[in-house]
């Protein structure tokens, strides 16, 4: 029954693995054509890709979404968080519960909305600017969640503890607070960046004119597939995995 | 001398619910003090107050005669063991310790010599460098205290403190905890709901039931003349006859007329289980056994260094025995229970 079960879990593993594993293949294949048999190896996908000037600057697009979108949501998701910690347990709930809306709204119905919020009614004309508002109204939601669910958990006696000893109120936030809620707050930056980078819908409502990587893969496979696409998406990954594995190596247990 | 630790008048209500009603309250330097009393009785928020992680709704608390009402936690020379300890998770056992005196900006040398010093007080030494996650809950219990006893508080407050362990480890706490009271002085303020643990610390115990200090006085003091029902009820455990009381006589429910002092008008009589001697023949009974009452035995348990008799008296109350030998005594005998009025206390039911 065991071995059944390892069998199991492994052929679930390649089956979700492999198409990442085949994206990868492909952008070090010579030929245009996206087939195996692969004849021979080259950067030359790699070299296009990255000296096209429409990829750097979506690339510098993306990066300045989501560094904003990032820090943002960061800041805004825990004072959030910390803020209903303090409410009565009913109010919070409540709270919480409006503040999580945007994120049950389909990304595509919150694309047009703001579309239209922007254009018509607040007059903010289409760009970066309007696509980092946009994906704070899904990130932010997701960082307070997160957070809030270290703090339902969060033992309060060793903040009065701190207080106690001598702390002031900032002194216990920033020596007991927020390294015991630390790790989430990593956690939440980084999904909120992800969700950030990754995000077509609600950017290509809202960006206007430019492109970030998202979008830009969107062009390029309206145009034919060529393996530079695939460069595009491994950068993308690349991205995500980086983020994800600085910050584990940032929130390690340090005991 | 000037108390310590002084509460005049302090109360504090939660919405329409009162948890504390005013109370004054003086507690001297020294002193080991319990607050005992049922959950919900406001002895947790009564020792939030003093600490200054609530704040009166009225009445003011001085400590070492300053007035301290309106001050923060990190104002007051108290410090407090918290029930769920509140350790830091991040930090060591060292860190954990070394954190009060790092904010009191004490120098390098001299907080390592005196974490030490709490560290061997509290015998984990060796334990500095651990994780506050590897300790067991008796360890965690131990590092609570040192971290505050590190502090040389004035005033040590405990909350608690020994409600997660089990029976062995916190027979081994109290004695710890007398232990080290002899051995740093200073003043504690210990708030449990377990009257043993009380009786077992404190030298002096406040009685508390819905927000109100009922009796105040030596474990002793609270035992043999507990100030009311409910205080006789709560400490230890009692025989509560009640009758009603004129010229130094009670008359029992039953119908009964005993010599008694205390009360006038309806009365409870409390005879603790061990002033009573059960005989079968009421000649038998002591010549100080000047109070006696009619009973039949309802069950014998042999405990080993004393016997149990449970009884039902005539009026249908429920009685105790504690005795050393069972006699000759079984369920459904007729007895007489006799006790010394001197042993037994009549208040105003």
């Amino acid at each position: 029954m065991r071995s059944m079960a390892h069998i199991g879990a492994a052929l679930t593993a390649i089956f979700m693995l492999s198409p990442l594993v085949i994206l990868v293949i492909f952008c070090f294949s010579e030929s245009p054509l996206l087939a195996f048999p692969i004849e021979g190896w080259s950067l030359r996908w790699f070299d296009k890709a990255f000296s096209d000037p429409q990829f750097t600057n979506a690339f510098r697009n993306s990066m300045i979404v989501t560094g904003a979108v990032g820090v943002t949501s960061t800041l805004t998701g825990t004072l959030a968080a910390l803020a209903l910690a303090k409410l009565p347990p009913r109010l919070a709930t409540a709270t919480a519960a409006a503040l999580s809306l945007p994120v049950m709204v389909p990304p595509l119905l919150l694309g047009v909305a703001l579309l239209t919020f922007y254009s018509t009614w607040i007059g903010l004309p289409l760009g970066l600017p309007a696509v980092i508002l946009s994906h704070l109204v899904f990130t932010q939601p997701l960082v307070m969640l997160m957070i809030s669910a270290r703090m339902a958990s969060f033992d309060h006696a060793a903040v009065e503890a701190a207080r106690d000893l001598g702390a002031s109120p900032i002194q216990s936030f920033f020596h007991v607070t927020l390294p015991m809620i630390g790790p989430s707050i990593t956690g939440g930056t980084l999904i909120a960046m992800a969700l950030s980078l990754d995000d077509f819908l609600v950017t290509f409502f809202t960006i206007g004119g430019g492109m970030t990587l998202p979008t830009l893969m969107w062009g390029m496979l309206r145009k034919g597939i060529d393996p530079s696409v695939n460069v595009v998406a491994v950068t993308i990954m690349g991205l995500s995995i980086a983020a994800t594995l600085i910050g584990f190596r940032l929130t390690r247990y340090r005991g | 001398m000037a108390p310590l630790v002084e509460l005049v008048g302090v109360g504090k209500g939660y919405g329409s619910a009162t948890a504390v009603h005013p109370l004054s309250l003086r507690i001297g330097e020294g002193e080991f003090v319990s607050i005992l009393g049922p959950s919900g009785c406001g002895k947790t928020t009564l020792l939030r107050m003093i600490g200054g992680f609530v704040t009166p709704d009225e009445g003011s608390i001085l400590i070492d005669g300053r007035d301290v009402t309106r001050k923060p936690p990190e104002k007051r020379a108290t410090n407090m063991v918290f029930q769920g300890y509140g350790l830091f998770p991040h930090m060591t056992v060292a860190q954990n310790v070394a954190y009060g005196l790092r904010i009191a900006r004490v120098a390098r040398t001299e907080r390592a010599r005196r974490v030490a010093e709490a560290l061997d007080l509290i015998r984990l030494a060796d334990l500095g460098d651990r994780a506050v996650s590897a300790l067991s809950g008796g360890q965690r219990q131990r590092v609570a205290l040192a971290r505050a006893l590190v502090m040389r508080p004035r005033v040590l407050l405990l909350d608690e403190p020994l409600s997660a362990l089990d029976l062995k480890l916190r027979l081994a706490m109290q004695e710890e905890f007398r232990r080290i009271h002899a051995q740093v002085g200073g003043t504690f303020i210990f708030v449990t709901h377990d009257q043993a643990e009380a009786m077992s610390l404190a030298s002096r115990i406040c009685v508390m039931e819905a927000g109100r200090i009922v009796q105040d006085g030596t474990p002793e003091d609270i035992y043999r003349r507990p100030a009311s029902r409910f205080v006789a009820g709560f400490i230890g455990e009692a025989n509560l006859f009640e009758g009603v009381g004129s010229d130094e006589r009670v008359r029992l429910s039953c119908g009964t007329v005993i010599p008694g002092a205390g009360a006038e008008g309806p009365i409870v009589c409390v005879v603790r289980p061990e002033a009573v001697t059960l005989a079968a023949d009421p000649a038998a009974l002591p010549d100080q056994c000047d109070a006696r009452l009619f009973a039949t035995v309802e069950d014998v348990v042999f405990l080993g260094p004393e016997v149990r008799t449970t009884l039902r008296t005539d009026s249908g109350a429920q009685a105790l025995a504690l005795s050393r030998t069972a006699g000759p005594l079984r369920p459904g005998d007729r007895v007489t229970m006799g006790w010394a009025t001197a042993d037994q206390q009549v208040i105003a039911a």
